[in-house]
């Protein structure tokens, strides 16, 4: 899947609209100079859209498109295309390809007469949608066509790539519109260049598994430095190379695997060596041991539970709860996890989770976080939930992942025993800010919520507890379905 | 089958032996010199910094005692930093050498996705250390350091670009995953290296 940097010009610069407003246009200056700036890569392709050209109907910006033609990038350029002759005119400018908007939903004669004139690998049809709606003409009214019937259309035309853009998502950075690419992936065999929303490295990894999104158009997210191109294309090259992963949990109290609704109304659930058993032979890719009740009661009944369950398995092993001090994460450690969550103690002293790191290596040191939504963001909160802070959830993740942390389990406090899905605003939120991994909790209910955890959710792992528990759903199940929906799993 | 399991202080050593235990392995746990120069079928684990690991080896003369046996027509297998240790030197401790006994330098893992690799992984694998092992099957990584296109590579992952998953020379074995984590996979390994004679 290719990477194609898109900049929207008004008035020679570069800018950027939010939801298609003139009156939010936000300006980020000469093209040239936010090229250089973002280190765009010589051959690249690049998408340019005549902002006024779009309303008016005549292009504007040919000069900037002949002096970006001429700097070695392949450019795609779209806004006014209403006739041959300003078809022509981008072309003379330079431009490798011209996109075209209006013309492909309303006006098949037109679209037809390009093809014949440029021929069908020049053209690529744009097609913009809003729930489901083709829309036109700079966002200003529906058109009457359907998906289906356009895209019939442009096959027949020999078509091989159109732009699609789920408007609503566009530079909003709330995650493209997977489910619309998937949908028109059993609708044509036109590949997709994907437009709109995407706005972190996780995003791109997850199109490029869509399979049948042969680009993606990165707007917003490049011009503020929400995702790396380098760091992305690397992931992209190889999207299916790291097997995500699907971690059962076991919140274990006295030595016995309990479960709760939002850790309260607790109910014994069975042995935990038996539990750890099942789930590595089900194909379970990691095990979590959290003990809930440690904090609390201050004694250390999670160490004996430990040494039972890594004495039963051969997949790695996170232990937290109860996690007061180096000397209470060495002896987890000692006792056979490989991983160490801290969750209450590093709030109280955040220097905890640099300690661990200095002392046991980082990929020893787990934050865990418990967030719950407060008005419009999420606070951590301590011992279990049950203690709210005034730290902000995502501000204190990205410290302990400054200080530290190796990886990140988040738990949405409020999803958690719901089984309503996971917090993929929460998970969007975290991992957008984050290099680490996050571990998605709280919230599973049914297969679909494992996929939006990853694909949605930039989550590197999944985690469920009383779901796999009660058998409900079986890990393998989680893994098949994950696969079957191209996330790679560990089969 | 014996297997003799060098008790290094900068390991797991502890889940190793379980590990090597449950495939059948007839292990003697020692940090005794004598005892490893001697060995037949020798296990050298090892995790965390690859100078301290070395030093070990050194101080306690072990470093010696694995090559005389190696000399001697032992096989040995190398985990983690352990396998690290086999090649010439790392680039964590320009000061230190390795064993020397495979050829290659291991250098950090610079690149976009983020060091350490904690995960897992799928690996590109042949040779008799990976019979009856699919292609792609992935196993358990956490490493900072990696040794890139060994001379005597026999899998290779990806992580950063290309990297050295495992190696062989002769009698001589590195696997830089932990099969001890790697479940059902990991098993194997170690069985055929426990089968190998």
């Amino acid at each position: 899947m290719q990477l194609i940097p898109s900049l929207d010009l008004l008035n020679g610069r570069v800018v950027r609209l939010t939801h298609g407003d003139f009156e939010t246009a936000k300006v980020y200056g000469e093209p040239e100079a936010v090229l250089d700036a973002l280190e765009v890569p010589r051959g690249a392709r690049l998408h340019i859209v005549d902002l006024e050209a779009s309303r008016t109907g005549a292009p504007v910006e040919t000069e900037i498109v002949r002096r970006l033609a001429r700097r070695d990038l392949v450019v795609q350029v779209g806004g006014g295309i209403r006739s041959v002759g300003d078809a022509r005119r981008w072309i003379d400018c330079g431009a490798e390809r011209i996109v075209v908007g209006t013309a492909t939903a309303v006006d098949p004669e037109l679209f037809a007469k390009l093809v014949e004139t440029f021929g069908a690998h020049r053209i690529v049809p744009a097609v913009d949608v809003r729930d489901g709606v083709i829309r036109i003409a700079g966002w200003q009214r529906d058109a009457t066509a359907s998906m289906q019937d356009v895209f019939a259309r442009l096959e027949s035309h020999g078509i091989g790539e159109a732009l699609v853009t789920d408007i609503s998502k566009d530079g909003v950075m709330r995650g493209p519109s997977f489910a619309l690419y998937r949908q028109l992936r059993s609708l044509t065999r036109v590949r997709i260049i994907a437009s709109g929303g995407v706005s972190t490295t996780g995003d791109v990894v997850s199109l490029a598994r869509l399979g049948n999104v042969s680009a993606c158009v990165i707007g917003r997210a490049l011009l503020e430095r929400k995702l790396d191109l380098a760091e992305a294309a690397a992931r992209v090259a190889t999207p299916n190379a790291i097997p995500e992963r699907v971690i059962p949990c076991l919140d274990v109290r006295d030595g016995r695997v309990v479960k709760g609704i939002a850790f309260t109304n607790i109910r014994d659930a069975g042995d935990p060596v038996e539990c750890a058993r099942r789930y590595e032979e089900e194909g379970a890719d990691e095990l979590v041991i959290l003990d809930i009740s440690a904090t609390d009661r201050r004694e250390n009944t999670a160490v004996e539970t430990v040494r039972r369950v890594a004495a039963s398995i051969f997949i790695p092993l996170t232990v937290g709860g109860g996690v007061r001090d180096v000397e209470t994460f060495r002896a987890m450690l000692r006792a056979g996890a490989d991983r160490v969550a801290i969750n209450t103690a590093a709030i109280r002293r955040p220097e905890l989770i640099a300690d661990c790191a200095a002392e046991f290596g980082v990929q020893a040191v787990v934050l865990s976080c418990d967030a719950k939504r407060v008005g419009e963001r999420w606070l951590a909160t301590m011992r279990s939930g049950k203690e709210l802070t005034a730290l902000d959830a995502i501000d204190w993740c990205r410290r302990a992942e400054n200080l530290g942390a190796g990886e990140i389990l988040l738990t949405s406090v409020d999803r958690d025993g719901t089984n309503s899905g996971f917090d993929v605003d929460l998970l969007r939120a975290a991992t957008s800010v984050l290099k680490i991994g996050v571990i998605a909790s709280g919230g599973a209910g049914k297969l679909e919520d494992f996929r939006d955890a990853i694909e949605s959710g930039g989550a590197r792992a999944v985690l469920a507890a009383s779901l796999f528990h009660d058998r409900v759903l079986t890990v393998g199940e989680v893994k098949r379905y994950l696969e079957e929906e191209g996330i790679p799993v560990r089969t | 089958m014996n297997v003799t399991l060098i008790d290094s202080p900068y390991s797991n050593a502890a889940n190793i032996a379980r590990a090597l235990r449950h495939v059948g392995a007839d292990l003697d746990v020692t940090r005794d010199a004598d005892a490893i120069a001697s060995a037949a079928k020798i296990v050298l684990p090892g995790v965390g910094s690859f100078g301290a690991a070395m030093q070990w080896l050194v101080e306690t003369r072990i470093n010696d005692a694995i090559r005389k046996s190696v000399a001697n027509g032992a096989w040995l297998l190398g985990i983690c930093v352990g396998h690290q240790l086999l090649f010439e030197g790392s680039e964590e401790m320009t000061t230190t050498c390795g064993l020397g006994l495979l050829r290659g330098e291991v250098r950090r893992f610079d690149g976009p996705l983020p060091v350490p690799q904690i995960g897992w992984n799928r690996v590109a694998s042949r040779g008799e250390l990976f019979d009856g092992i699919a292609p792609e099957t992935a196993f358990y990584f956490v490493n900072s350091y990696a040794v890139r296109g060994a001379h005597a590579e026999v899998a290779s992952a990806e992580y950063n670009g290309s990297f050295t998953a495992a190696a062989q020379q002769e009698r001589v074995f590195g696997v830089q995953f932990h099969p001890e984590k790697s479940s059902a996979a990991g098993l194997r390994v170690l069985r055929n290296f426990v089968a190998c004679n």
